[in-house]
């Protein structure tokens, strides 16, 4: 392929056709909350069922401890390493290619899966609906899969701007959505049904004892997982050093408390049994929880609002899973074919394009939990790394050599409790999805020797260092 | 240091790599499904004659059960007498934390030798 | 056969109509840009210009 070594001048800006900086602060809200505010209306439920509700209460927060954590880490970096790519293009600088080649599958798989599983769940959610209105002997749900990836894969193809605005609009519309439903629910306005006492008893309190609370930790993290994903916006914010940090920690905020608010309304309206089963209780659970209090505008209103946001999630995730994609192949770390951009809309189409019939087979093939647990696991391997990537970065790049439009206090306490909460977050995984874990990482093994083995050759290697830093302390 | 010129891959060259890839994260999902070693293995443990309080539920959780669509207790006791099976064996901790630390340890140690070169690249040999 | 069933072909249309107005323009393009063109994109470009880093030891080789 001719292009492939073809080597553009660093100072021909003009010639080169890039992203387009176009996004604002809340955008980065949108993206970020937009990809995870989906695990509110399904999935967290799985770790009710691993450890009974309290579990999965306490799993929500150190969960929520744990992202903090994450936030504050990659503001700091990211406000100064502002590229697609994300933490790919920071463990390329920072660690080296190897670590950033895994990091950019973990994105990739991350993002993918969860895209997958929202597809999943909204050809769920369409099922469900035919059923309430008297459709017969159940629904094919294949094509409402299908239409949900391709119509997001086509606003994606189309340009960055409205992507995001419509991912603005319908995730605020959700978060509206689940604030309604407690203050429906809850003493404080509403009627008051909530039988977190009764519902909590006995039996009912820990019924794995002490060990669920940590196994519950696995899905806890389902209630933020992708929030990281702002930082694939850098190329196309208008001001990344300041958007970044704002909208992810904003992002963070309002996930914590529409974690709690789900928590609360699911468990004091769901035995744990029925609640903690995914797949076959309550697959969107706050939309069971609307059914249970029998007034249809709440039942209207988050089944909108669990469409949207399953929506908005799968919109997101195209959106950060191609450009990761795209920044690898700009670097030649995979066929540099796919390092393209759109003349027109300045989208990376050939990673979106890519992408789909990926996210597809996964769709239509594969069980939620599993999906998810794939996906949780591609997160996780990547929540091990930023620590690493932290302490790192201060390491080769005090404070005081290069200016960073963010400094998380604490250094070092947030990169160490993000490492103990990962290894937490291991072993509850190992409990119940041991085989999954060893499959998942004999795979990133497997690629990691084909990639230093054979990928490798067809990097240039000075070429991936991009940002105007000086020479790394100790290399 | 020499400027290293990577070798210019060819097109059927560009879509095995692609292929290479996706057999092996296909395979990573579906292969433990297909050997049916996939965990969450929740299995209900029968209890016989099942009554609501056999099954531990109060009055509050019976009405809800209810609510949600199951009139007795026969009808909801797969759903909650399922369990995980949460007993280990050390050996496979073990196995599992070698693994996982293994594979961060091999992983940065390689990347480390890939940065040098880059940095030596980029900024001049010490 | 009821309304659901007409839905159910629907979504199957229009899947198949958003595929085919990517595939379509996907083609468009590739064949009237070159490579080299599309392919431009160069990572860290605007920060060179817009950032200046004070760097001390060492100089970019480019």
């Amino acid at each position: 392929m001719a292009h492939s070594d073809m080597d553009v001048d660093h100072t021909a800006h003009g010639q080169s056709m890039g992203l387009l900086r176009v996004l604002g602060p809340a955008h980065v809200w949108a993206l970020g909350v937009g990809i995870v505010l989906v695990g509110e209306y399904m999935g967290w439920n799985f770790a009710v069922g691993k450890g009974g509700a309290y579990a999965a209460l306490i799993a929500c927060w150190f969960a929520g401890v744990l992202y903090s954590c994450v936030a504050m880490i990659d503001s700091e970096v990211t406000s100064t390493v502002a590229a697609a790519g994300g933490q790919y293009t920071q463990a390329k600088h920072i660690i080296g290619p190897l670590m950033a080649f895994n990091v950019g599958l973990y994105l990739v798989f991350a993002y993918t899966m969860l895209e997958a599983g929202n597809a999943i769940t909204l050809g769920f959610l369409v099922d469900t609906v035919a059923g309430m209105t008297g459709h017969e002997g159940g629904l094919d749900q294949r094509p409402f899969i299908v239409l949900a990836i391709m119509f997001l894969a086509w606003l994606n193809y189309r340009g960055v701007l409205a992507t995001l605005t419509f991912n603005l609009v319908i995730t605020a519309i959700a978060f509206v959505a689940i604030i309604t439903i407690f203050l429906a629910t809850s003493p404080l306005l509403g009627a008051g049904e909530m039988l977190h006492k009764d519902l909590m008893s006995g039996q009912a309190s820990l019924p794995y004892g002490w060990l669920g609370i940590l196994a519950a930790m696995h899905f806890g993290l389902w209630y933020y997982l992708g929030i990281e994903g702002t930082t694939q916006a850098a190329e196309e914010v208008r001001s990344p050093a300041r958007s970044l940090p704002f909208g992810t920690l904003a992002g963070i905020m309002t996930l914590l408390i529409a974690a709690t608010l789900t928590w609360y309304v699911c468990a004091g309206l769901m035995p744990w049994e029925y609640l903690g089963d995914g797949v076959n209780g309550a697959v969107a659970p706050l939309f069971s929880a609307a059914q249970i209090t029998g007034s249809s505008a709440l039942v209207w209103l988050l089944g909108i609002g669990t469409l949207f946001a399953t929506l908005a999630s799968a919109n997101g995730c195209i959106n950060d899973a191609s450009r990761a994609w795209f920044s690898m192949g700009r670097d030649h770390y995979l066929p540099a074919w796919f390092g393209a951009v759109h003349p027109v809309y300045r989208t990376p189409y050939r990673a979106i394009i890519f992408l789909v019939p990926i996210a597809l087979i996964f769709a239509l093939g594969a069980p939620l939990d599993q999906v998810i647990t794939f996906s949780i696991l591609s997160g996780l391997l990547g929540y091990t790394f930023m620590p690493i990537n932290m302490i790192m970065f201060r390491k080769k790049w005090p404070l005081d050599t290069i200016k960073r439009g963010y400094e998380h206090p604490l250094h070092p306490l947030p990169a160490i409790s993000l490492m103990a909460l990962c290894s937490v977050t291991y072993f509850a995984v190992f409990l119940g999805y041991g085989t999954q874990l060893i499959a998942m990482i004999g795979f990133y093994i497997v690629v990691s020797l084909w990639f230093h083995f054979w990928r490798y050759r067809f990097v240039k290697r000075a070429d991936q260092f991009t940002m105007p830093w000086p020479r790394p302390r100790g290399y | 240091m020499a400027r290293y010129i990577p070798p210019v891959q060819s097109k059927l060259g560009q879509v095995i790599d692609v292929i290479v890839l996706v057999v092996l994260s296909v395979g990573a999902l579906f292969v433990p499904l297909w050997l049916g070693l996939a965990g969450s293995a929740k299995l209900p443990v029968p209890v016989e004659n099942p009554t609501w309080e056999s099954l531990g539920q109060n009055p509050v959780m019976v009405a809800q059960w209810n609510k949600l669509g199951f009139p007795d207790a026969a009808s909801a006791h797969d759903m909650i007498t399922a369990r995980y099976d949460y007993s280990f064996s050390w050996i496979s901790l073990a196995v599992m934390v070698i693994v996982i630390v293994g594979y961060f340890v091999m992983m940065i140690r390689f990347s480390d030798i890939e940065y040098r070169e880059v940095i030596a690249e980029k900024f001049g040999e010490k | 056969m009821d309304t659901w069933n007409y839905i159910e072909y629907g979504a199957w249309g229009l899947s198949a109509l958003f595929g085919l107005l990517i595939v379509i323009d996907w083609i468009k393009i590739d064949t009237t840009y070159s490579e080299e063109m599309l392919t431009s994109s160069r990572e860290g470009v605007l920060e060179a210009m817009t950032e200046k880093h004070k760097l001390e030891g060492g100089d970019g080789t480019f």
